[in-house]
């Protein structure tokens, strides 16, 4: 494949996964979101089999297949047994109206690219679109984080974050070193674990979403 | 030797942490958590000898040098001073059943667990292995915070847990820039060792430079509870077990500290020192401020202990963006000062909260009528972290104050100094009402010696460190000071 090929490649790759991103914060139901961030995931797979295929980067195929298998099948297999497992009555949450969220929204991703335009010589060692649809995906999942008041549409959020940094470490660099790259992943999957059992320890002893309690102030 | 001890110490909190899986007894328990610490601090001593004859030492993705060193020093004293505390804090909490005895290995695990994490972050010089320690000590200290398992415990772990993920999710994104610009000087391979980028840094591009530090100040700065990110610290600190909270104030948050140190150096020389100065000193002064009005009006003492976290966070930071040689060893002191003295505070207000069983100050009265020894520890802590002489914040706090008029901050200087007076009163009011006046609510029980003895070790230190510091001492701090300003 040619570099303006992979170039196009990544492009379009990159707006899809703007397009999954806002599927997540447009979501009125949980399982929405988590199909996609499931399939936002799927897109970062695509995204580092591509790049593998062109750079001949073996670390490339392992971080993908990895992504594919954790990213895009075990964490959102994970949160949907939670969903069943709670019986998730009230969905989403929003602190404020989801369609401020999109405006929100928005603003981020355009100032995402004013930011990255802003950087003239350092784009130039980067693949096409890729820093500020990274920085957008990364600041998005952090908006999704802050306005919703369950706690799965919370991990939803921070798993959309993840995979914003991730592709831009794929895109920026051709990937941190790969044994980084596991450990990080390696990360997520326990501080997920870890969530879950909150969670759930929350709902079994008080009938209450664990981000919903707010006893403690000042 | 020193090569094998870097990979030999994070390894000893791992194998201790193991070691207490196979047994459920309490004293045994006690037993390896106290001569694990103290086999750690140790091995830390011989390091600290080996460094400061042969200068720094790497291996692989380890590396040791006299900055590290600094903070190395103070988790073991503090993991030391922490497990000597827990001796006798376990007994009482078991027997009001504040902690459950069938399940204290797993407690004792996960403090281990968490030391070794930090040790990690200490020795790291990969910038990605640091950033996958930091979210270790996340998942694991985590579940220590909301370890009594009720609903107050399990909401500030969960808020803790999300806040600094999400914060550390921008250190990530940082660290990846930084990478990046790094990855484009000298090409893939190494591009991730701090000591690697540091030899080409001047070389690296500002502008990719400049917005990677901010996401990485952002993301190591909620893990070092600077305001305004500082929201789950007040949490966390009041709700995990005492000897949690020391640690995470003691240690933890300045792990992250030095994690922001490491990048400050790397954007120093690509941007110019003035930059990340600029940033720091913004962090460092919205933090001084912020938890001024929380320290007056708190009611709990350990939420009042947090919030002085966050001020004296922003004391070091403060110190950092002072800059010049004189700055840094102020700042570098401080992490030392306020550690130890943090820790001995927690200490102290962890016995006087399991006498009276509450932690509203309101109910804590005439302690030193019941606890003579524990009230003048809690009484040395309160006069210490306020920064009266001859303590050893005072010392430290003396050297931010001349950096910062050195360098003609005059505004600066005066926020700091009218909220340092500020929390002064506000912090002697506090203690002086906890530990004089009639006692009621609670027993003349005699006090266990185990704690007492962990904080006489903490209060010698301190009021050393205040009267005089150590030769060598001094010396590894001006050479850590010289690894920052160059």
């Amino acid at each position: 494949m040619s570099a303006e090929t992979i170039q196009t490649i990544i492009d379009d790759l990159g707006a899809l996964l703007l397009f999954t991103m806002i599927l997540i914060v447009a979501a009125s139901q949980i399982s929405r979101a988590i199909y996609a961030v499931a399939a936002q995931s799927l897109f970062i797979a695509i995204a580092g089999a591509v790049l593998a295929t062109a750079t001949g980067n073996v670390d490339l195929w392992v971080i993908a297949g990895v992504t594919l298998a954790v990213k895009a099948t075990l964490l959102p297999w994970v949160l949907h047994w939670v969903v069943r497992r709670m019986n998730v009555r009230r969905e989403v949450e929003p602190v404020i109206p989801i369609a401020a969220t999109l405006v929100l929204a928005v603003a981020v991703v355009v100032m995402s690219f004013h930011l990255s335009a802003s950087l003239g010589s350092v784009r130039q060692a980067i693949t096409g679109n890729a820093l500020p649809v990274g920085i957008a995906l990364t600041l998005t999942g952090v908006l999704v984080m802050a306005t919703r008041k369950t706690a799965l549409s919370q991990m939803v959020g921070l798993f959309a974050s993840e995979n914003g940094i991730f592709f831009t470490a794929m895109a920026v660099t051709q990937g941190m070193p790969l044994i980084i790259e596991i450990g990080v992943i390696l990360d997520v999957i326990l501080a997920a674990l870890v969530m879950t059992i909150m969670v759930l320890r929350v709902r079994s002893t008080v009938d209450a979403d664990i981000a919903e309690l707010d006893r403690l102030r000042g | 030797m020193a090569e094998t001890l870097l990979w030999v110490l994070p390894l000893v909190p791992t194998v201790t942490a193991l070691a207490m899986l196979t047994t459920r007894k309490r004293r045994i328990l006690s037993g390896l958590d106290v001569g694990g610490s103290t086999v750690l601090a140790a091995l830390t001593f011989v390091l600290a000898r080996e460094v400061s004859a042969g200068g720094p030492r790497s291996l692989g993705v380890f590396r040791v040098d006299e900055l590290g060193l600094v903070f190395l020093l103070l988790l073991v004293v503090l993991t030391l001073a922490v497990s000597i505390y827990t001796v006798g804090w376990l007994k009482q909490a078991v027997a009001v059943g504040n902690m459950k005895a069938e399940s204290l290995r797993s407690y004792f695990a996960l403090v281990h667990a968490f030391v070794a994490t930090m040790v990690v972050t200490i020795l790291a010089d990969n910038l990605g292995v640091l950033w996958i320690a930091m979210e270790g000590t996340t998942i694991t200290s985590a579940v220590l915070i909301g370890y009594h398992g009720h609903r107050h415990g399990l909401e500030a772990a969960w808020k803790y847990i999300i806040v600094t993920t999400i914060g550390i999710s921008f250190g990530l994104f940082g660290t990846v820039l930084i990478y990046a610009a790094a990855a484009d000087v000298m090409g893939g391979a190494g591009a991730m060792s701090w000591s690697a980028i540091m030899q080409v840094a001047p070389a690296l591009d500002p502008g990719i430079v400049r917005i990677g530090f901010i996401f990485v100040m952002v993301g190591y700065g909620t893990k070092a509870g600077l305001a305004p990110m500082h929201l789950w610290l007040p949490d966390a600190h009041s709700q995990a077990p005492t000897p949690v909270s020391a640690l995470l104030s003691g240690v933890l948050i300045k792990c992250a500290l030095l994690a922001i140190i490491r990048f400050q150096t790397i954007a120093a020389a690509a941007c110019g020192a003035a930059f990340p100065q600029q940033v720091l000193l913004v962090f460092g002064l919205i933090s001084v401020v912020v938890a001024t009005p929380f320290i007056l009006a708190q009611r709990d003492i350990k939420r009042l202990l947090g919030y002085h976290s966050v001020e004296h966070v922003g004391i070091v930071v403060l110190g950092l963006g002072f800059g010049g040689a004189i700055g840094t060893y102020g700042a570098l002191l401080h992490v030392v000062n306020h550690g130890v003295t943090k820790a001995l505070a927690f200490f102290a207000a962890g016995t006087a909260i399991a006498r009276y069983g509450s932690r509203d100050m309101r109910a804590i009265r005439g302690l030193f009528a019941v606890a003579p020894i524990g009230a003048t520890f809690l009484m040395l802590a309160a006069l210490s972290l306020a920064g009266v002489p001859p303590f050893s914040i005072f010392v430290s706090e003396l050297m931010v104050l001349r950096a910062g008029i050195g360098h003609g901050h005059w505004v600066a200087i005066a926020i700091f100094l009218a909220m340092v007076v500020i929390i002064f009163a506000g912090l002697l009011h506090h203690a002086g009402a906890m530990v004089f006046g009639e006692p009621r609510g609670a027993g003349r029980k005699a006090e266990a010696w185990s704690p007492l003895l962990a904080m006489l070790l903490l209060a010698a230190i301190m009021v050393l460190l205040g009267l005089t510091i150590p030769v060598s001492f001094d010396t590894l701090l001006r050479r850590a000071t010289e690894v920052v300003v160059g």
